[in-house]
């Protein structure tokens, strides 16, 4: 039963009411409480992986498909510094707000038609951060270009 | 001939018509499949909370209605197609989204919902659980059902409101019309418009539309391009003169030569740019994304919170899990993704219609918070067409008038600065009125030419050094130019400008050169006026002459005497005094670094050249109104902006609170999870519809135009 007003709820259901639980029961639903929180946090927050890194093509190009359901897959992308690059999106989602991606960095906007590849060419880009996201900002992705020589040189 | 190979990329502009038409197709079948859904919804809600009235009325007793109906069993039978067939995207969009470690929408939406499905699950198979605890059996399928529905009835309405900001580009791409008459071996052949090349002639009758860009080259007509430049007037076409796809012919009928088709026309680049900049964002976005990020994950911490707190306090499930719900579905990350970019679209869109280019959506943000604006004079507050207006000769002068028009004419043919320009026109008329026989002879050999930038050009001619240049340049060179001082005073009181022909060291003439004010420029100037803004005026002419001319558009600060060198660094000093921001307009050409330079780069336009790489801004008329326009555009777009943010800041700043109960021990207040979930859904809806509130803006009439 259901009320808008907690007046209705005291006179006319005992369902604003106090019940005396043990209080074993309540530590257990305090800490998986706290636990599922701390669970929850992680795994949408935390960092997973870091990011899949994009093929080498033909001619320096690198390329990459991503394919659009529910979100991007994969949603991080690795990429080397001062190359070409091209992202294929295969949509797959019938959901309207990911008929477009959008790259503000770029100025680019990318239509996507249902159950088709859709290709973006982006030239040489410096080392940095690029989000890209839906056409409502909520599904959400990062392009991470990394310096060449800094990464060979932590290699080496 | 090429015409039978047309290059791959001549059909951009077609292309982005069929890739918009099959978008708008798509959103088309989403706003079908959406209603169908809703429909359906509505009538098991319906059902359900029809079934469920009698708990809520009565306790259960006394009802009209059969017990079947209102027993739980039928409202789980009611209530589940609901949640997992109308709401299935919720559900399989928040579980690929859990997958790919993102939270969004949907998982509030589904968690929320199926939280207050399978909790009533619980009650309807195990009631006895719950009496024993001396709670009441109650489900709550039908709050599960009202929550979905409603959201359903959100989507659509904001599927509905976000077809509508990207009007303006669509217009814009149905301007161009699909054929055009192509003279083919002499003969006019109707063909696609895709399959025109440059070079060819194309016809066009009175009422058709121009088919893409060219020049006249027979045949005049007025031909109103007031749907690409925001010009209002119809504009004169003759022979010679440029003419822009998809601007409407009047009365006359015309032959063009094809210049530009498919990507480089001046329609398929405004809709290129206003794409790019709807699809750049703003600071103030780059905030709102931040949060957008962090914001679902800590949503849910909420929820679980709010859960685990009531449950302490009051050690009863059911309520505590009331609250988790309503808090889940009352946090709505939607309003605050969408609260930017739809504000953007409209303004950009909104730009495009009166002739206004934003390149990008921080162009249309610090637009709106300019405090200087400077304004270039030639071609910018004047015509940009200058005419020598009068020709002296000085005292001390050895040679004879044409020998001097001749020797200027030809040291000035070479320069390309638009006086030097005005000075060969009028010389070379000159020369053929004197000497017919002087038309077609090459003017006299020129060797070491140089040109001096904001000063003058030098060369030699036939063993004779020859100058023209400004009287402060031959000050400079140590020449004595007591003489010449009264008539420069003269000249530039007229806001005339000074040219003074020096040969081997003796002044010879004196050029006045005039270029004419635009009609708008005292108006706008005016109405930048009025917007606030401190306006000054560059010019490379001298203090007097750009003096004058600054006051008879009302300007009262002038730059003078700046070499088109310096130009970016006057703006720069005027930043580091603390004048910023700072804008500057001016021809796009010339001032390329200084449009760079400053905060705001406005270039003005020729009608044909709309992507003028150093500017922010572009106008496509010559037509000055376009700044305060573009200005006011860019103000309401960010108050809008603001308004957006602040309404869906503060909704979920609010909401989330009185929703997990924290309002409950002081008012009383429990927000039902029916109604945060109608709440929820239409915060999106307002924040659109309010973005959508820019389509009624219009740019204010100029002050002159209005008193007369």
């Amino acid at each position: 039963m259901n009320h808008l007003l907690a007046t209705d709820l005291i006179s006319a259901a005992p369902l604003w009411r106090t019940i005396d639980q043990p209080m074993a029961l309540k530590a257990l639903v305090a800490s998986l409480g706290v636990a599922l929180i701390a669970w929850e946090l992680w795994w949408f927050l935390g960092r997973h992986g870091g990011g899949v890194a994009a093929r080498e093509g033909e001619a320096g190009l690198q390329e990459i498909t991503i394919t659009v359901d529910g979100g991007y897959a994969p949603s991080r992308i690795k990429v080397m510094a001062g190359r070409p690059l091209r992202l294929s999106f295969h949509r797959i989602d019938p959901s309207g707000c990911v008929a477009q991606v959008i790259f503000p960095d770029f100025h680019k906007t990318l239509d996507l038609p249902l159950d088709a590849t859709t290709s973006l060419e982006i030239p040489p880009t410096a080392a940095g951060f690029y989000p890209f996201h839906c056409g409502m900002n909520m599904v959400r992705g990062v392009l991470e270009v990394v310096d060449q020589n800094a990464t060979s040189a932590s290699r080496s | 001939m090429s015409s039978s190979s047309p290059s791959p990329s001549c059909c951009h502009v077609q292309a982005t018509a069929e890739l918009a038409d099959g978008m708008e197709r798509e959103l088309a079948r989403e706003r079908t499949l959406l209603r169908r859904k809703v429909s359906v919804a509505a009538l098991l809600t319906a059902l359900v909370m029809l079934s469920s009235l009698p708990h809520m009325l009565w306790g259960g007793h006394h009802s009209f209605l059969p017990p079947w109906f209102t027993s739980p069993w039928t409202q789980l039978l009611l209530t589940t197609p609901v949640l997992f067939g109308c709401g299935r995207d919720f559900f399989t969009g928040a579980i690929s989204a859990f997958r790919q470690h993102s939270a969004d929408m949907n998982t509030l939406v589904a968690a929320g919902t199926g939280i207050a499905w399978l909790t009533s699950l619980f009650t309807t198979l195990f009631p006895q659980v719950l009496i024993a605890e001396g709670l009441p059996a109650d489900v709550y399928y039908e709050s599960a059902a009202v929550i979905l529905t409603l959201v359903l009835l959100g989507r659509l309405l904001e599927a509905r409101a976000r077809g509508q900001t990207s009007e303006a580009i669509r217009r814009l791409l149905q301007l161009q019309p699909p054929t055009a008459r192509v003279l083919r071996e002499g003969q006019p052949v109707e063909i696609p418009v895709s399959l025109v090349v440059v070079g060819d002639l194309v016809r066009v009758r009175p009422g058709e539309k121009v088919p893409t860009d060219g020049v006249v080259s027979e045949g005049s007509s007025w031909v109103e391009e007031s749907m690409l430049t925001g010009e209002p007037t119809p504009v004169a076409k003759a022979a010679g003169d440029a003419v822009i796809g998809a601007s409407m012919n009047r009365n006359g009928s015309f032959s063009f030569r094809v210049s530009r088709v498919g990507p480089d026309t001046v329609l398929a680049q405004i809709v290129n740019l206003v794409r790019q900049a709807q699809s750049s964002r703003t600071r103030v976005q780059r905030l709102a994304d931040q949060v957008v990020g962090w914001f679902v994950p800590v949503v849910i911490a909420l929820a679980i919170s709010a859960f685990v707190v009531w449950f302490l306090i009051s050690g009863n499930p059911v309520l505590a899990m009331l609250f988790l719900v309503s808090v889940l579905v009352i946090a709505c990350p939607c309003a605050l993704g969408l609260a930017t970019p739809t504000s953007i679209m409209v303004a950009s869109g909104k730009g495009a219609e009166n002739g206004l280019i934003f390149r990008s959506a921080e162009a249309l943000e610090t637009a709106g918070k300019l405090r200087t604006i400077v304004l270039d004079k030639t071609g910018t507050l004047t015509r940009g067409q200058p005419e020598v207006t009068d020709f002296e000769r000085l005292p001390g002068g050895a040679l004879p008038a044409n020998t001097l028009l001749a020797l200027t004419a030809a040291l000035e043919s070479r320069s390309e600065h638009p006086l030097a320009e005005a000075i060969t026109t009028y010389a070379r008329s000159k020369l053929t009125s004197v000497h017919s026989q002087l038309i077609d002879r090459e003017l006299p050999a020129v060797e070491g030419f140089e040109s001096v930038a904001g000063r003058g050009v030098q060369g030699s001619i036939g063993g004779q050094q020859v100058r023209v240049g400004t009287p402060r340049w031959f000050e400079e060179l140590g020449i004595n130019t007591a003489t010449l001082t009264p008539l420069v005073e003269r000249l530039e009181v007229a806001a005339r400008s000074v040219a003074v022909v020096v040969v081997d060291g003796r002044m010879e003439g004196c050029f006045g050169v005039a270029d004419p004010l635009k009609p708008t420029s005292a108006a706008a100037v005016a109405a930048l006026g009025r917007l606030g803004l401190q306006v000054l005026m560059l010019s490379g002419d001298a203090r007097r002459t750009a003096e004058v001319v600054a006051a008879q558009v009302g300007i009262e600060r002038v730059i003078a005497e700046v070499r088109p060198a310096d130009k970016a660094s006057v703006i720069r000093k005027l930043q580091e005094q603390g004048e910023g921001p700072v804008a500057m307009v001016g021809d796009g050409i010339n001032d390329a670094p200084a449009l760079a330079q400053a905060d705001v780069g406005i270039a003005m336009g020729t009608g044909t050249d709309v992507a003028i790489a150093a500017s922010d801004i572009t106008l496509i008329s010559s037509n000055l109104a376009g700044v305060p326009a573009a200005i006011e555009l860019s103000r309401a777009a960010m108050t809008n902006i603001r308004q957006n943010l602040v309404f869906a800041f503060a909704y979920n700043v609010a909401g989330i609170p009185i929703a997990a109960g924290l309002l409950f021990p002081l008012t009383g207040w429990l927000l039902s999870p029916m109604i945060a979930g109608a709440a929820m859904a239409f915060s999106s809806v307002s924040v659109v519809s309010n973005a959508l509130r820019l389509r009624r803006f219009q740019p204010a009439p100029l002050p002159g135009a209005a008193s007369g």
